[in-house]
């Protein structure tokens, strides 16, 4: 998927993108990132970049991303170091000839560690509620959960239609 | 409800609905009823309704990840045991949607509620022709009152993905995407005679013959395996009794066989009709008289001998029926384990050393005979009552239901295991020397100098050089101790030998805090458990409740102890051999300096009876042991290895492999434990241990259960556990989640490069 092409800036207040597509990029983003389950989440480590898959939810009004990772894990020790990270979410199927039917969004933001206190239970529920499987994981001592606070959407469809979309009180 | 996709059918309906709806059970028995058999009166649960449980309940997903964790065929019987728990206590966790519950109260108000019911598992793969497996799937008997139909059912679609199921799962195809479970409800009929008939012999499939067994009372005590049948051989032309054996049950007095003529000869019509119908040779379970006989089950008869290198149906005897694993429990707890004890303290009585050579031959011969004959026993009668705990286990959370499948495991705390005992007075003498600075140093000083076996001579010899009264106190303790605990083997080598290495763990343990354990996994004590689980039986199973947790208990205890007190035969064995070993080498008839273990037995006997006059070679051989990883050629290094989360807890440490006797006494306070299982001959490492890893999975291993009672993380089930660690290594064992990372956790390998 190439992305290299400008985005289409959206006008920012209604959340929906000069071009217009039907349905709304918001919309579009609203879709893809409910129903697909996975996400490949970078971050960077003193300049290295690094990518891991990691299964997701999104708060209604997607701006806010949720996943959980083992503190043993070098996810865990690269978001304590740098809390600028992306989420990329597609729903490719891995077949030939669908290049122009994929859709992917790349979901910008910071990451912070959810403290075990109230609201630990209260992210780990919506986690659990799209990830049944993953209840015993999430609720693993040594698994931390962390919160995305989404600044912005890049949402990329027919191989090289890219549109920015941030979310706002009104979308 | 849908009602293309009707969840609840009544059998008599069932004939001719597709099998993959409501199982082969029930087609064939709803079959055999419209073709004017006698079947008892129900109703079928379909796969529909299974479906629908698993889609409301998001389990498929679940069962997904507890079969892909590690690739099957690499799991133990016991982990696979494991699986099939945690999947059983997935649906056990949830409920029916209301409707089905209504469904199934309605059918339930067209039966005789005033008769137990059994609740059968009939499913769509089982009884495939050619693909017949009895007792994969769960039958409860007995059934009372519309929520314990409920749970029953629950149960027995569980059991779609039970262990056995699990063994089988190539044959049976099994998907967590695809597969289901109907499940048949019916009444239960009270019934004198019941048994088991086959149209052919199922030893060798000649059809000449008919097979009969039978029982007095329900089916159930034939197919459990608790009442001994008679048993008959019929010719099906000429319809005669060629042979008839009377089964063996305590109480019966006298010799008439427990089947007249004509209940015989309404079974052998029975397999005629019913081979005439399905047009396959039947194998048929039923109850009843003659003219009142009542078909239970048919499906086609497997016949051909076990493949002896298959050995899942050895596994599936290792899970006894309640009445047969109470004999296991007499049996093992009042006969066995007190005969294997005083076989023991027999020959470790023997003052071999005046025994002349042919003396000392038989001596080598009576030992290793005895020790063949309990290895034999330990397989045959010590491992099958393993299953004590496994059914506390189910009969704990089919009970009480808990969120965490190993809630029960509280129950087993605090037993008088001979190893717990062991490790009682070590942690006494541990803290004698912590209690004693001066103590403490004459002992370091008695470690520098000493490998090997304490020599007692020496040791007092420098507590009288010194004066050191605690010394001498000490070294008394110590050697008592020894003599009662340490006359064991581990690794074919008797710790007896290398009491130094158990000198240099009490001198570790003293240094350490004599803090109490960490909090346990779980926090509640055996006796809330109990209360717990009384509560939730009833008054009226209060007995049946305190019997189970009495059997659990005791598996639990004797299935360690066991061990030990085998190993225990192993070192009189080792001793009658060193023994014999050391004079033929001083006598020319054996060179080199290796220590003689069993392979060596028929030689050393041979050479002490004036036998060949062949020279035996004894070489001290060096263990070798390959490492895998990391692997310089390649470039690849393990980073992060995935087990069973056995005990909570995460913790970083310097990996110490302990594979043999020598490495016991090598052991640090704060190192990673890593070993292919942690034997009752090293339990006592545990207390120093900041984290486990055990090649050897399982939840119920006594590993995994020290390591919980303790509060040390542990991780069992990692493949290649010891072969991809190196002592030093520093690993993080996250026994929460079942991870172990090896390395130091930095992010590091880009910034070097």
């Amino acid at each position: 998927m190439s992305d290299h092409d400008e985005p289409l800036f959206d006008d920012g207040d209604t959340g929906r993108s000069i071009a217009s597509p039907q349905p709304s990029i918001a919309a579009r983003v609203r879709s893809l990132v409910n129903n697909q389950p996975y996400a490949v989440l970078c971050m960077q480590g003193e300049g290295q970049p690094y990518g891991a898959l990691v299964a997701f939810a999104f708060s209604e009004d997607l701006r806010r991303a949720v996943f959980a990772t083992p503190v043993t894990t070098r996810k865990f020790r690269l978001l304590s170091e740098c809390d600028r990270v992306a989420l990329v979410i597609d729903n490719r199927l891995n077949r030939a000839g669908e290049l122009m039917e994929i859709e992917a969004v790349t979901a910008t933001g910071r990451s912070t560690l959810v403290d075990r206190d109230d609201s630990f239970d209260c992210w780990a529920e919506l986690l659990v509620s799209k990830h049944p499987n993953l209840k015993s994981f999430v609720n693993a001592r040594s698994c931390a959960l962390f919160l995305v606070d989404i600044v912005r959407f890049f949402h990329v469809s027919s191989f090289q239609e890219v549109n920015q979309w941030i979310p706002t009180d009104q979308s | 409800m849908d009602s293309d996709r009707p969840v609840v059918i009544a059998l008599s309906d069932a004939g001719n609905i597709s099998e993959t709806i409501v199982g082969g059970k029930a087609t064939k028995l709803a079959q055999l009823a419209s073709a004017g058999f006698t079947v008892p009166r129900g109703f079928c649960i379909t796969t529909w309704a299974y479906q629908s449980f698993i889609e409301d309940n998001a389990i498929t997903a679940t069962i997904r990840m507890e079969l892909g964790r590690k690739p099957m065929d690499d799991m133990r019987w016991e982990e696979i045991w494991d699986v099939a728990l945690r999947i059983r206590s997935l649906f056990l966790t949830h409920a029916c949607a209301e409707h089905l519950q209504r469904e199934i109260d309605s059918a339930l108000r067209r039966l005789d509620v005033s008769k137990p019911l059994a609740v059968r598992s009939s499913s769509p793969s089982e009884d495939a022709s050619g693909t017949s497996f009895a007792g994969l799937h769960e039958s409860i008997l007995g059934v009372k009152g519309s929520k314990s139909v409920q749970e029953a059912v629950r149960l027995v679609w569980a059991s779609l993905w039970s262990d056995a199921a699990l063994l089988y799962r190539r044959e049976l195809r099994l998907d967590p995407a695809q597969s289901r479970m109907a499940v048949l409800v019916q009444e239960m009929v009270e019934a004198d005679r019941s048994g088991v008939a086959f149209g052919c012999d199922p030893r060798t499939g000649n059809k000449d013959l008919a097979i009969i067994e039978s029982v007095p009372g329900p089916c159930s005590l034939l197919v459990d395996g608790v009442t001994d049948p008679d048993r008959w051989e019929l010719d099906r032309r000429s319809r005669k009794v060629i042979a008839w054996v009377a089964g063996e049950r305590a109480g019966d007095t006298d010799d008439e066989p427990i089947l007249a003529e004509p209940d015989l000869q309404a079974i052998l019509a029975a397999l005629a009709s019913i081979e005439k119908q399905f047009q396959w040779t039947p194998d048929m379970e039923w109850c009843g008289r003659s003219k009142s006989l009542t078909v239970l089950q048919a499906r086609p008869v497997t016949t051909g001998k076990p493949d002896i290198d298959d050995k899942r149906d050895w596994y599936l005897t290792l899970r006894p029926g309640d009445a047969r694993l109470r004999e296991m429990r007499r049996r093992v707890a009042e006969v066995l384990i007190p005969q294997l004890e005083a076989e023991g303290n027999m020959l470790a009585a023997a003052e071999l050393n005046g025994y002349d050579d042919r003396q000392l031959a038989d001596a080598i011969e009576q030992r290793r005979e005895a020790l063949e004959r309990w290895k034999k026993i330990y397989w045959d009668e010590f491992i099958p009552f393993a299953h004590g705990v496994r059914r506390l286990a189910t009969y704990y959370n089919d009970a009480v239901q808990p969120e965490d499948p190993y809630e029960f495991v509280a129950l087993l705390q605090n037993q008088p295991l001979i190893a717990i005992q062991r490790n009682v007075a070590i942690a006494k003498l541990a803290q004698e020397v912590r209690l004693d600075p001066v103590l403490q140093n004459a002992l370091e000083d008695l470690l520098q100098t000493h490998s090997g076996r304490l020599d007692w001579k020496r040791a007092r010899d420098a507590s009288a050089r010194t004066g050191n009264e605690s010394l001498a106190k000490f070294i008394n303790g110590f050697e008592e101790f020894t003599d009662q605990y340490l006359d064991i083997a581990f690794g074919q080598e008797r710790l007896y030998e290398t009491t130094e290495s158990l000198l240099r763990n009490i001198s570790e343990l003293a240094r350490i805090d004599d803090k109490p354990a960490k909090a346990a996994a779980s926090s509640l004590s055996p006796r809330a458990l109990e209360q717990r689980l009384f509560a939730a039986v009833g008054g009226d199973r209060y007995e049946e409740a305190r019997d189970v947790i009495e059997t659990g208990r005791i598996s639990w205890k004797l299935r360690d102890d066991d061990n030990l007190l085998v190993s225990r035969l192993e070192s009189q064995l080792l001793r009658a051999l060193e023994i014999g070993a050391g004079r033929l080498r001083a006598s020319g008839g054996l060179v080199g300096d290796g220590r003689p273990d069993a392979k060596d037995a028929e030689s050393i006997m041979d050479c002490l009876r004036g036998g060949s006059g062949t020279v035996i070679e004894l070489h001290a051989s060096a263990i070798e042991i390959s490492k895998l990883a990391p692997c310089a050629d390649t470039g690849l290094t393990s980073r992060q290895l995935i087990g069973q989360p056995a005990s909570p807890g995460i913790a970083t440490g310097s990996a110490r492999l302990v594979q043999g006797s020598a490495d016991l006494g090598t052991f640090r306070h704060g190192e990673v434990l890593i070993c292919d299982a942690i034997q009752p001959t090293m339990t006592h490492l545990v207390p120093l241990a900041s984290a486990i890893v055990e090649r050897r999975g399982g939840m119920l291993i006594h590993g995994a259960i020290i390591a919980r009672e303790l509060g040390i993380p542990c991780v069992n089930g990692v493949r290649n556990a010891v072969e991809l660690f190196s002592n030093g290594n520093v690993v993080t064992v996250d026994g929460y989640l079942g991870i172990v990372t090896l390395g130091t956790p930095e992010f590091d390998l880009e910034l070097n490069r």
